[in-house]
């Protein structure tokens, strides 16, 4: 007994110490990049090859972990102080780790460096400064716009261009959902005679479950409908989450769950809406332009994208970007500004923009990107035309305490799609605690 | 252990089982309820990516494949596997797997070994403040762990010891009340004559310990070990917390990397039923080469209940 | 497991006979690992965490005195009475499930078979990870894609979204682990009722006792302190609820299953508050002793027949 625990335990040490061995740094620096998204891990991999060719000392080691725990395991590392040395980092999350004094300020390195800021589309560099700090360079934008079933259009007869949207009758988007909706029976959503309770195919998969902007649905056609999240964007202090006019989209979307058109919220796969829609079991849906491999490569169904539907101020995407910041605590402080800057720069988001998978940021690169889809065959032009159209767009809002913020507005949103409480109640609640969470200091 | 204990036949054979027949569908039906969601794993993981949101409800799919166990262990390159309808994502299973058994390893060797002694010296040895000891021990059991996990994380975190083998491991593999708790309750009750013997014989309470004691309790001991070993083996929680890192990543944490990759898509089903499939294999190993082992002593803890 | 053993009367009269009174310094060789783990990972950080709850802190700068602020919000924050609530409703679901399913399995294999595969079988659950566990029902639960749907619709019913609907989101997480541990708490059922002298059945069934009754009136009563063992490991062990949460509702869909192990790991490594947390688990440490308390008055009144 003894001897064979000794034995055990003596071989298992041995092999901890083994595996557990520190890495050699072969001279130079190795700096860590983190990123979530597999998909572009391939291209950033690229950037950082080129990167190394002409910075030889420096090398670069992607880590990848996905969005459901990339913003857990970046906290953790902080908080050990081990965080990777340049991070991607989305707006709505970023205030979160300036008020706890985790980013860098790149300010001085900008303005010594002279980084030209008007490259990048208008608007996304001016997101990353907090009291004339910068901590970020962007990397790429996204807009919004409806995804549908190429078939399926086809044979309900719809025309998905140009669809109008308000929150009374829906317009001709709730007109176009319901033709898309198919009974069991065969009967679509608008014809007499169609059945709610036993639906084949809706004729929206609407991403619900979206935080406290929406990003993916609500939020797009709220401020299609005059709706505006905050006072000052980035780093208001205000929300007007009790506004009507986020009250009405959202009634109108719980509506959609009552007449047949979309799965009820308590019947909601788990397993998202592009699960959904390749299924079959789904017409249409909203999506990013982060989205669009998934659904044009999709080998289940075939897709195409479509413009948001006009509300009644017009058509609004939310648009949305992201930078990479540099962590604080790094050790390398000079080797990781270069790394961003490359980042930032022409170099990198050409690559990333020939390997046609997000838009980058500066808008020489963007359009490039746009060529690479054009020349695989994927029509994405849309996505650029809402982010040129004058008007078009809206920022996400950024602001501090956006995780106590998502958590609160996203309850107060699923008891609205539960039907537990209507819109206005739920919200109006909500945007009380929210604002007082900047009251409370 | 009362395996052998038989049934009395008081009634004929045929007539009993006929009467026995509700009985033993319920048994079977308790019996598949147990195993068909390992069945529907197996399914998932042989379905091909891409054909899962249209072939999932037959009892097998329409093109069964390999190629989702393949691209969790790493066989195929990153396009092969995005194409397989698995995220890009880089797997290592095997160092995964290493750290998992040597999480599980160290902490159920150790930890049995040095409460064994301790629970030893509880029901044996004389020493002042024996029983004040014992009792502080026992109101440590009545602690809810969570209690003692978010300072525990501070103190590894403070150690510089997060992410690394020794942060893993600290807190459990010196002690758990339980095991001492257990294993004193358990030499408590064992007779005193062998060891009396060997004390006559001049022998020392470390010699009788090593040489006496311990082989005789290998039931009790093996008992508390795999107890043990499932228990770390399926900790989620503290690995998650200390150990996210891809070198000191345990098996439970990494099944996270097949979740959504970005906001938006949905989880790689195949894949983490593949993995979770390869996750399982240790365990059913268990119960194939240890089925009685296992089964005796659980039946072991509930005797000494 | 505590409590029933406590109950018993503690026989250590005296040490090894034909010693000197005192084993001071070999005990404390024996006890060197143990009271150091002890005091390095036990006392210590239940000292750290008393004192943490009294501050404000989250994790990077240093810890802020609040006094007892901390409590004072805990006291008014209507999430920690709602996961103490879900918690006491999911608790009474699994262990109520793993209960009943478990005896009843355990009288079937009791009455019927001694077979070895069976058993091992059963308990294959229990050995499948909590997380592995929890994905896979997941999946099998899901709303539209799952197998259990598929099951319900072939059989002319509605679908339903087990985890997604506040009604049946928890029920269902009770449910997948009183799946993961009924073969366990079966088993040691069963070897309880192995200890039944079978004598005592053989007589019933010479007065012609049906095996209902029987199970009333003879395996119940006698099974009394295995049961009350497996009730109090089942309640310890249920209360720690946290893994098939974190992997399939997250807390949702409003805070249905938001439960309180949950909830703590949310404040503390999600919200960085790690003073409030620690709060929170101070509470739950008293909350839970004063249950054990009330429990153990209640269990120390129920002793087997046997004895």
């Amino acid at each position: 007994m003894k001897k064979a625990f000794t034995a055990v335990t003596a071989l298992l040490l041995t092999a901890a110490c083994g595996g557990g061995g520190g890495s050699a740094d072969g001279g130079g620096v190795t700096l860590t990049y983190a990123l979530w998204d597999d998909v572009q891990q391939g291209a950033y991999q690229q950037c950082a090859d080129a990167f190394h060719k002409a910075n030889p000392d420096i090398t670069i080691k992607i880590s990848q972990s996905a969005w459901d725990q990339y913003w857990q395991n970046l906290t953790t590392q902080m908080v050990s102080g081990g965080a990777p040395d340049v991070i991607t980092m989305q707006a709505s999350n970023y205030p979160q780790f300036v008020a706890n004094g985790q980013l860098l300020d790149i300010q001085p390195m900008v303005t010594a460096d002279k980084v030209d800021l008007s490259q990048y589309w208008p608007g996304l560099a001016g997101l990353w400064v907090k009291d004339g700090k910068r901590y970020g360079l962007p990397k790429d934008w996204d807009t919004i716009a409806i995804v549908y079933n190429v078939d399926m259009a086809k044979k309900a007869g719809v025309d998905m261009s140009g669809l109008t949207w308000n929150p009374a009758d829906g317009g001709t988007f709730e007109k176009a959902i319901a033709r898309l909706t198919v009974d069991a029976n065969g009967r679509r959503g608008d014809e007499p005679g169609f059945d709610k309770t036993k639906v084949a195919v809706h004729g929206i998969v609407p991403e619900l479950n979206d935080g406290s902007q929406g990003q993916n649905g609500w939020g797009d056609l709220a401020v299609s409908n005059g709706f505006s999240f905050i006072d000052k964007n980035p780093f208001g202090t205000r929300y007007f989450y009790d506004s009507p006019k986020l009250a009405e989209t959202a009634d109108w979307f719980r509506s959609l769950a009552d007449k047949g058109y979309a799965t009820p919220y308590d019947k909601t796969s788990s397993l998202g809406p592009d699960t959904m829609l390749n299924a079959g079991k789904g017409a249409l849906g909203i999506t990013g332009s982060w989205m669009i491999r998934t659904y044009l490569d999709s080998k289940s169904q075939k897709f195409a994208f479509a413009p948001l539907p006009t509300g009644p101020q017009g058509r609004k995407s939310a648009f949305n970007g992201l930078a990479d910041v540099i962590y604080a605590g790094t050790e390398h402080k000079d080797a990781a500004w270069k790394w961003v800057k490359f980042l930032g720069s022409t170099a990198c988001q050409d690559i990333v923009a020939d390997n046609a998978v997000v838009f980058p940021a500066i808008t020489s690169s963007a359009d490039r990107a746009l060529k690479a889809h054009k020349a695989a065959g994927r029509d994405v032009q849309l996505f650029v035309d809402e982010a040129k159209a004058p008007g078009g767009t809206f920022l996400l809002p950024v602001s501090d305490h956006g995780d106590e913020i998502n958590q609160i507005v996203s309850t107060a949103m699923e008891e609205v799609w539960l039907g537990r409480k209507d819109a206005r109640t739920a919200l109006t609640a909500a945007n009380q605690k929210v604002n007082a969470l900047f009251s409370g200091g | 252990m009362n395996a052998a204990v038989s049934v009395s036949e008081p009634m004929s054979v045929g007539r009993r089982r006929l009467r026995r027949l509700p009985a033993w569908i319920c048994l079977i039906v308790a019996i598949v309820i147990s195993l068909f969601p390992l069945y529907w794993m197996l399914r998932t993981a042989i379905t091909p990516g891409p054909e899962l949101p249209s072939d999932n409800a037959g009892l097998l799919p329409r093109h069964p494949t390999l190629i989702n166990f393949e691209r969790v262990l790493g066989l195929v390159s990153r396009d092969e596997a995005r194409a397989a309808g698995g995220s890009g994502a880089n797997l290592s299973f095997f160092l995964y797997l290493r750290n998992s058994v040597l999480y599980t390893g160290l902490i159920t060797c150790l930890q049995t070994i040095f409460c064994a002694m301790a629970g030893y010296a509880f029901a044996r040895l004389r020493f002042r403040g024996r029983d004040a000891l014992f009792n502080v021990f026992v109101a440590a059991l009545m602690v809810p762990p969570i209690f003692t996990l978010l300072p525990n994380f501070a103190l590894v975190k403070q150690l510089g010891w997060l992410n690394t083998y020794q942060g893993l491991v600290a807190p459990s593999l010196l002690m758990t009340p339980f095991a001492v708790f257990f294993l004193r309750q358990f030499f408590l009750g064992i007779p005193r004559d062998v060891e009396q013997a060997a004390f006559i014989d001049g022998a020392g309470p470390w010699t009788v310990f090593w040489r006496v004691v311990l082989p005789m309790t290998k039931g009790p001991l093996f008992t508390l070990a795999l107890t043990t070993a499932v228990w770390t083996w399926n900790d989620y929680l503290w690995p998650l917390l200390v150990a996210p890192g891809e070198d000191t990543r345990v098996l439970t944490a990494a099944l996270g990397v097949f979740l959504k990759q970005s906001p938006n898509t949905s989880p790689d089903w195949t894949g983490l039923m593949a993995g979770s499939a390869l996750s399982v294999v240790p365990v059913l190993l268990l119960v194939v080469f240890f089925g009685r082992r296992l089964v005796d002593s659980i039946q072991f803890s509930g005797m000494k209940g | 497991m505590t409590t029933t053993t406590l109950a018993k009367p503690a026989t250590v009269t005296g040490a090894v006979p034909g010693r000197r009174r005192g084993d001071g310094r070999v005990a404390l060789a024996f006890l060197a690992p143990v009271l150091i783990g002890f005091a390095a990972f036990y006392v210590y950080p239940a000292v750290r965490g008393a004192w943490y709850s009294l501050t404000d802190w989250n994790l990077l700068s240093d810890p802020r005195f609040v006094g007892l602020g901390n409590y004072a919000e805990l006291a008014g924050d209507p999430l920690f009475w709602n996961s103490l609530k879900v918690t006491a409703y999911y608790v009474v679901l699994t262990v109520g499930m793993q209960i009943t399913i478990g005896l009843g399995l355990a009288a079937l294999l009791h009455r019927l078979t001694r077979s070895l595969v069976l058993r091992s079988l059963l308990v294959v659950p229990w050995l499948v990870p909590n997380v592995t566990s929890a994905l896979l029902w997941m999946w099998l639960l899901d709303a539209n894609l799952g197998f259990l749907n598929h099951l319900l619709t072939s059989l002319g019913l509605d679908n339903q979204g087990f985890l997604t609907s506040p009604e049946l989101a928890m029920p269902s997480v009770a449910a997948v682990n009183a799946w993961g541990a009924t073969g366990y708490t079966t088993l040691l059922l069963y070897a309880g009722m192995l200890l039944v002298p079978p004598q005592i059945y053989e007589a019933a069934a010479l007065d012609g006792t049906g095996e209902v009754r029987t199970f009333f009136r003879i395996t119940l009563p006698l099974i009394r302190p295995i049961l009350a063992f497996v009730l109090v490991v089942s309640l310890i062990d249920s209360f720690q609820l946290f893994d098939t949460v974190a992997v399939t509702t997250k807390g949702g869909p409003v805070d249905a299953t938001r439960v309180v192990y949950y909830y703590i790991y949310e404040e503390a490594f999600t919200h960085f508050k790690m003073g409030y947390a620690s709060a929170l688990a101070l509470s739950l440490v008293l909350i839970l002793g004063l249950l054990t308390f009330v429990q153990m008055r209640l269990l120390r009144a129920s002793r087997s027949d046997l004895a």
